[in-house]
């Protein structure tokens, strides 16, 4: 039996209570009493005012109607607005304004424009982490509406597809996760972190119906239905549907992305190295087979 | 009896190993933050890729670039937007307002407290900035039925009015090719 004091506290410990959260106590001071100091300000009244209602009466709790079924519940509920803080935003560019940057030259009509082209304009922004899923094409400004582009949007009215294929341009509806959005918003910041460029996910349950609709040039929709989708809209609206086949900007027109590319031209899974101006292909079968579409 | 001896020898050899070990080379380390942890040196990448340096790909990459400065404005004769770009010929004019960065002209509107109050603001006046403003007021006086409450700052370049006159003052610095 040794005698030294650590293994007499051994010993002892043997025999007490193993530590739990039934037998601690709170560390002094984890618990604050709330009192009311009498003396704290002079002896005063601590907020309650000089006698009568303020001191003497007792305020019942907001929407309290004493005993009465108050007027807060007495109507069944009904939530119109449940979940809107929930639900996806598109932030507005009008057409007149998308005429304004292909006139001041801030963005390129001879290249197809994407969120990526009017986020390097500086003068739109979206936030992903405010649930803002990119850009709603609004029809101000669609009488005037004379730029042949490719665009690409978010969300697109009927009459804001029919001024953009009026003027012999084409548009189509795209749908970009929060992963990709962020990369999109600023790709030089995006590539300085050394990252694979994402790949697009597919929309969820509740946006896959409108992405993969002719009528609203959803990315996913069949091309021969969205033609003629547009000899439809046409008609809709009554003007002569330019041809774009027999355009010299054929080319410019249908460049179209991949539903899993973020970036013209660029696959993901790539890695851009901005300071060598190389770019990294893995070559993983199981990261190939990952990053197909 | 036994047990209990076995016991409170190995506890003491393990509390004198741990006190040796606590007291000279036990240092506390938290890595709380990003600026003080050690710098990732090193690190093994176990995937297999290829290295390409194509000017091809590289187009692309080019192309989805910020640009650095706001874009030179392009020489075209008719604009569809409103948009109208700065005429030339101001030298022997009085006063002179500068477009800004993103050639646009510098009047705003300004809505404070609360919406209530609306104040039409004109930045980057140089030159005989009275003159201007008698100018304004004889354009803009018809508007309104009051008499138009107009704040000079010579030293600044700037004129604060009272009212949302912003379209109308654009439309008139227009016809006057500023």
């Amino acid at each position: 039996m040794g005698s030294s004091a650590a293994d007499k506290a051994l010993n002892l410990l043997r025999y007490l209570p193993r530590v739990c959260l039934a037998n601690i106590r709170d560390n002094p001071g984890a618990v604050k009493k709330s009192r009311r100091g009498r003396g704290q300000h002079g002896g005063d009244y601590h907020g309650d005012g000089n006698k009568g209602s303020g001191q003497r009466q007792n305020f019942m709790r907001l929407g309290y109607e004493t005993g009465n079924n108050p007027f807060y519940l007495r109507f069944p509920w009904e939530p119109y607005y449940k979940g809107h803080h929930l639900r996806r935003q598109y932030p507005p560019l009008s057409l007149e304004q998308l005429q304004l940057f292909v006139e001041t030259n801030r963005v390129d009509a001879s290249k197809p424009i994407d969120l990526v082209s009017i986020m390097n304009t500086g003068l739109y922004q979206i936030f992903p982490d405010k649930h803002q899923f990119g850009v709603h094409l609004t029809d101000e400004g669609a009488d005037l509406f004379k730029c042949k582009v490719n665009i690409e949007v978010q969300w697109a009215s009927e009459l804001v597809i029919a001024s953009v294929e009026k003027a012999g341009g084409t548009i189509t509806t795209a749908y970009y996760d929060q992963h990709s959005l962020q990369a999109m918003i600023n790709t030089k910041k995006f590539f300085e972190r050394g990252i694979p460029i994402p790949r697009r996910m597919m929309p969820p349950p509740d946006a896959i119906e409108y992405y993969s609709d002719p009528c609203k040039r959803g990315y996913l929709a069949d091309p021969e239905e969205i033609s003629k989708e547009r000899l439809v809209l046409s008609q809709k609206y009554g003007y002569v549907l330019p041809n774009i086949e027999k355009d010299k900007d054929y080319t410019l027109l249908t460049e179209r992305k991949d539903p899993r590319q973020i970036f013209h031209g660029l696959h993901p899974g790539w890695v851009v190295n901005l300071k060598d101006k190389t770019i990294l292909k893995p070559q993983n079968e199981d990261l190939k087979e990952y990053y197909a579409s | 009896m036994s047990t209990m001896s076995l016991l409170a020898k190995t506890s003491k050899v393990l509390l004198e190993t741990c006190y040796k070990n606590i007291s000279t080379k036990y240092t506390p380390l938290r890595f709380h933050g990003f600026f003080n942890s050690p710098f990732l040196e090193d690190v093994q990448i176990k995937a297999r890729y290829e290295v390409t340096k194509s000017p091809e790909d590289w187009k692309y990459v080019e192309r989805i670039l910020p640009p650095l400065t706001v874009p030179e404005l392009p020489q075209r004769e008719v604009f569809i937007s409103d948009f109208k770009p700065q005429g030339e010929n101001h030298k022997h004019k009085p006063y002179y307002i500068a477009r800004t960065r993103n050639h646009m002209i510098p009047v705003y509107l300004k809505i404070k407290q609360r919406g209530v109050k609306k104040l039409s603001y004109i930045r980057k006046i140089q030159g005989d900035i009275w003159l201007l403003q008698k100018e304004l007021e004889k354009f803009l006086q018809p508007m309104s039925k009051a008499p138009l409450r107009m704040q000079v700052n010579e030293f600044a370049g700037t004129i604060i009015m009272n009212g949302d006159y912003v379209n109308a003052i654009k439309h008139w610095l227009k016809e006057n090719d500023y």
